[in-house]
């Protein structure tokens, strides 16, 4: 139960967010609004990090909004909680325009749009207000070194793999894997001990 | 060849889409063989990974972005919501049905009119068929006319002066032409009974030789007879005299009523 601190939302909001959903499903504009109104920011705000530039990122989220609300039945709320599915997404398709935009990997026009897969929520995991969690998580991040930090930013927002993070931080390959790994061992170890 | 616990030390960073191509390459190797340990540990890695979103500081979009999502949402939601509808009130749509009726309506008028246009099509066909008749019997009448009135103004016919017999004193006059025929006129001519036609005969000179046989007429109303014998004998020297009798209607191969009218062939 060690994880309980960073659930995706609070015991009223899950079944909320699931509520939602499902009339999402019966093209319910209403509950729509709704769920954009909910989580519009942490997702504006995960784009934005990635992007740096709010007009781009307006447009990414609009894009994600969209395929949130022309394919809500691919997602299976049974399997797992809304938000984390959200925010993968998000920034999937973030990393995927910082990708198209610096030329490293061209996602052609009509391929056809790809949905991440739903996170399932660990065994352990309990039900945490979003605010809480969203805290808690920082607080852990401001507790690693400041080169685990780093390394795993640059993985996270930028999409960098670690060779690429060795290359820019000019650092051994060995030397980046251990950075990102310990780092995120020490994250998780913090929620374990939050709960 | 990693074991299982080597493959472990990846799994953090496969999460976070941080292993370069072989690393990723052999990791997702191991996984599609199936083991459910690292199976299990690479879910819990990616709701970490999914965690670090909260480290992005939060911001607020603008409301235009929300009001341009909003406007596509409600146009789509309404463009979707007709068709659904349609399905389940009638199966078929109302514009089809009109459809199906114009094209019935269409079909049965056009079974209509052909067949008035089939109809109207044998009628002149028929009345063709009947003017030609007609007309080829008005053409042979003129010929006939004409013919007749050759022969009756030719120098070279024949005149052959028809005496009536008892009850008809009136004189019909026949005129002989070598070539185009006999003609015969008269007027006053009394109707013979009913049933019944004036028959024409060409009695030959030689002894014992039977009356030909000839054309059949009525007079018309006024009495007045015109009559052409278009295949007289060939020769009129071998003729006699003309007579005519009254025939029952059709006329008979030998005579069987008194002679009526009757002249020399000289």
């Amino acid at each position: 139960m060690f994880l309980a601190a960073f659930t995706s939302s609070g015991p009223r909001e899950v079944p909320l967010d699931a509520t939602l959903l499902s009339r999402l499903m019966q093209k319910d504009v209403s509950a729509f609004e709704q769920l954009y109104d909910r989580h519009s920011r942490l997702v504006y705000g995960l784009v934005l990090r990635i992007l740096q530039q709010a007009s781009t990122s307006e447009e990414v989220v609009q894009d994600v909004f969209l395929q949130l609300w022309r394919n809500a039945d691919q997602y299976d709320s049974s399997r797992g909680p809304f938000v984390p599915w959200l925010c993968t997404m998000a920034r999937n398709r973030a990393l995927d325009h910082l990708r198209l935009k610096s030329e490293r990997q061209r996602r052609r026009e009509d391929q056809p749009e790809e949905l991440p897969s739903v996170v399932v929520a660990p065994d352990y995991e309990k039900a945490l207000d979003e605010k809480r969690r969203a805290e808690r998580v920082r607080a852990l991040m401001a507790s690693l070194t400041p080169q685990q930090k780093k390394a795993i930013e640059l993985a996270y927002f930028e999409g960098l793999s670690h060779s690429e993070i060795a290359a820019t931080l000019k650092e051994p390959l060995g030397t980046v894997k251990s950075w990102i790994r310990n780092g995120l061992l020490r994250l998780k170890e913090g929620l374990q001990a939050t709960t | 060849m990693k074991n299982c616990d080597q493959f472990r030390e990846l799994i953090e960073a496969y999460a976070l889409g941080a292993l370069d191509p072989e690393d990723r390459a052999a990791l997702e190797a191991h996984l599609a063989a199936g083991c459910p340990d690292c199976a299990k540990a690479v879910e819990e890695a990616r709701w970490l990974v999914c965690q670090l979103a909260y480290t992005a500081p939060e911001a607020t979009p603008s409301d235009m972005l929300k009001g341009r999502l909003m406007q596509t949402v409600r146009a789509e939601a309404q463009s979707e919501r007709k068709p659904r509808m349609l399905p389940t009130k009638n199966a078929i749509p109302s514009w089809l049905w009109v459809g199906v009726a114009a094209l019935l309506v269409f079909s049965v008028y056009s079974a209509w009119t052909t067949r008035r246009l089939q109809n109207e099509i044998r009628e002149a066909n028929e009345r063709a068929a009947t003017l030609g008749i007609e007309h080829g019997r008005v053409l042979e009448q003129l010929a006939d006319a004409k013919r007749e009135a050759m022969i009756m103004m030719d120098p070279t016919s024949r005149k052959i002066a028809l005496w009536g017999e008892h009850a008809h004193p009136e004189t019909l006059e026949a005129k002989w032409h070598s070539q185009l025929g006999v003609c015969i006129v008269g007027d006053k001519v009394p109707m013979p009974s009913a049933n019944h036609v004036l028959q024409v005969w060409f009695i030959p000179k030689k002894e014992g030789a039977k009356p030909m046989p000839s054309a059949m007429v009525r007079p018309d109303a006024n009495g007045k007879l015109m009559l052409y014998v278009s295949a007289p004998p060939e020769s009129m020297d071998d003729t006699k005299a003309i007579a005519i009798t009254e025939e029952p209607a059709g006329g008979s191969g030998w005579p069987t009523m008194p002679i009526l009218w009757s002249g020399k062939v000289t």
